[in-house]
């Protein structure tokens, strides 16, 4: 029971890290009706900039914040030069678009950084506390801290504000929005500069597991998938839900189904998507595809 | 007194074909007009070429000014609100969200609470409903939500795509009497287009009729009541 509730702890951290990559696909998705590739990429570059922040001496604390404020801007450059010019293109356009996107960035990480993996620091240290009888990390327990506070600050930004109320309006209508004064072309480059920030958070929170290197994120963003399809794509709360039901799954299924361990988690995160799209399309979380006309 | 909206030989259309081909027409501060004519005539069609929807050749100009070159987010802040076919609901977001997108662009804080007040007042239905997702509203409260949102923009002209569509005849009268409303407390100018001839030429002072794109005919709506010859022809009853 013991060593089940530290996995449970375990693959909450995980699903944290899967959770806001998720969140960051589904504010793409909402406000362009498909997944953005380039987002496992672009939370990687993120995360270089922020070891280099943190080489030249920064705190790691103030690393984190500038970083996100760096992958916002970078986010929103990227809909104003890449994607606008192709906004009212058909979907393949698109994905094609983003695919291009993810090689580029990926490409352009080994170019200026390497492929050799660097080991990236953790402001938690290795110790563990008791909590009901099972042992966590502090190394777990704040990554769920901090998936924690991001996403809930998400959730505020846009269930509470109106600039949120103006993303959600523009991203779900963009022609009735316009017709209500709301710039949404704006709107999307926001989306876009919101989900590189929360992206970045999931590739800052993964590096000091996986080390950082180009390809550090391929493997997470399938996970994320996986999280964003369970949690019903167009849903910020089913993502995040859908990241955290992920991650228990996967390190569950790690420690106790023998041969899954290790190599065969990610058919764990593919079995999952194929039986969401057999058995729930529309996932925990998403409507059906039916409207009112 | 000039005219608040101007068109004046404005043309367009979709891709190759041809819709609009001169539509000339006026709607002064605080008049009602009416913009009528068969399906295809291009009603629709010439609400959406003055908030900016798509290109058009000619003149259109609001309080004086040419809105040539605007994009349709900067025509709205101009003071036009368009309640398009369909209504314009965000279906996706609750009741007062869509009122909340009504004030988006308002700057004057202060008087929020008192507008809301009273477009609950008009619409008691929506206080109920506040918390509900709008799509789970009826047509005709959909149709009352896109003129409460209407009310809170404060907008100096409302352009109505037919507002009746759909509807129980009872809900179009209380519709209409909700225009009239907004027109005479508000001053709000409104170009209504409309297939229900009859109830539109009650409401407005001023008519247009088109016919394929180019206006057939235009008069006092007291006097195209009138006329057998128009009635037949154009407005089918």
């Amino acid at each position: 029971m013991q060593e089940f509730l530290q996995q449970v702890v375990s693959g909450l951290a995980t699903g944290g890290i899967f959770a806001s990559l998720a969140l960051a696909l589904v504010l793409i998705y909402n406000a362009m009706g498909l997944v953005n590739f380039a987002q496992g990429e672009m939370a990687m570059f993120a995360t270089f900039i922020a070891l280099v922040l943190i080489d030249r001496g920064l705190n790691y604390w103030i690393a984190l914040p500038v970083t996100l404020i760096i992958a916002f801007a970078g986010g929103v450059l990227i809909q104003r030069i890449v994607i606008r010019p192709v906004e009212r293109a058909p979907v393949l356009t698109l994905v094609i678009v983003t695919l291009g996107l993810a090689t580029l960035v990926n490409g352009m990480a080994g170019f200026l950084f390497g492929y050799v993996p660097h080991s990236f620091p953790t402001p938690f240290s290795a110790q563990t506390v008791n909590i009901f009888g099972a042992l966590a990390s502090y190394q777990d327990l704040g990554v769920i801290a901090v998936s924690g506070v991001v996403l809930v600050l998400i959730y505020l930004l846009l269930q509470r504000t109106t600039l949120g109320l103006a993303l959600r309006a523009a991203s779900h209508h963009p022609d009735a929005s316009r017709l209500l004064g709301i710039r949404v072309s704006w709107m999307l480059a926001l989306g876009w500069g919101l989900a590189s920030a929360v992206g970045a958070v999931s590739g800052l929170l993964a590096a000091p597991i996986l080390l950082l290197q180009p390809n550090m994120m391929q493997t997470v963003i399938i996970y994320a998938f996986a999280a964003a399809v369970l949690g019903g794509i167009e849903s910020p709360l089913g993502a995040v839900v859908g990241g955290l039901i992920v991650g228990v799954t996967v390190n569950l299924a790690g420690a106790y189904v023998p041969g899954v361990g290790g190599d065969l988690q990610l058919a764990v995160a593919f079995a999952i998507i194929i039986a969401v799209l057999v058995l729930k399309p529309n996932g925990l979380f998403g409507r059906a595809g039916v409207r009112r006309v | 007194m000039g005219a608040l909206l101007e068109l004046e030989g404005v043309r367009c259309g979709y891709g190759q074909t041809r819709v609009l081909h001169g539509v000339s027409l006026s709607v002064g501060e605080g008049d009602i007009v009416s913009l009528l004519g068969a399906n295809g005539a291009g009603k629709t069609t010439t609400l959406r070429a003055i908030t900016g929807g798509l290109r058009w050749d000619g003149s259109i100009t609001f309080a004086g000014r040419s809105l040539k070159h605007l994009g349709t987010e900067d025509i709205v802040r101009l003071g036009i609100a368009h309640v398009p076919e369909g209504r314009g609901v965000l279906t996706e977001l609750t009741v007062d969200e869509n009122l909340r997108l009504g004030v988006y662009l308002r700057r004057d804080s202060t008087s929020f609470a008192r507008d809301y007040d009273r477009v609950f007042e008009l619409f008691p239905i929506l206080r109920e409903r506040r918390r509900l997702s709008a799509s789970t509203l009826s047509g005709g409260e959909q149709q009352m939500l896109a003129l409460a949102r209407v009310l809170l923009m404060r907008p100096k002209l409302v352009l109505l795509d037919e507002p009746s569509l759909g509807l129980a005849p009872m809900v179009v009268r209380s519709i209409f009497e909700v225009i009239r409303t907004i027109n005479q407390t508000d001053g709000v100018a409104v170009l209504l287009v409309e297939q229900n001839a009859r109830i539109a030429l009650e409401l407005s002072a001023h008519a247009y009729v088109l016919e394929v794109g180019r206006v057939a005919v235009e008069g006092p709506s007291s006097e195209l009541k009138g006329e057998e010859s128009v009635r037949r022809s154009y407005l089918g009853y």
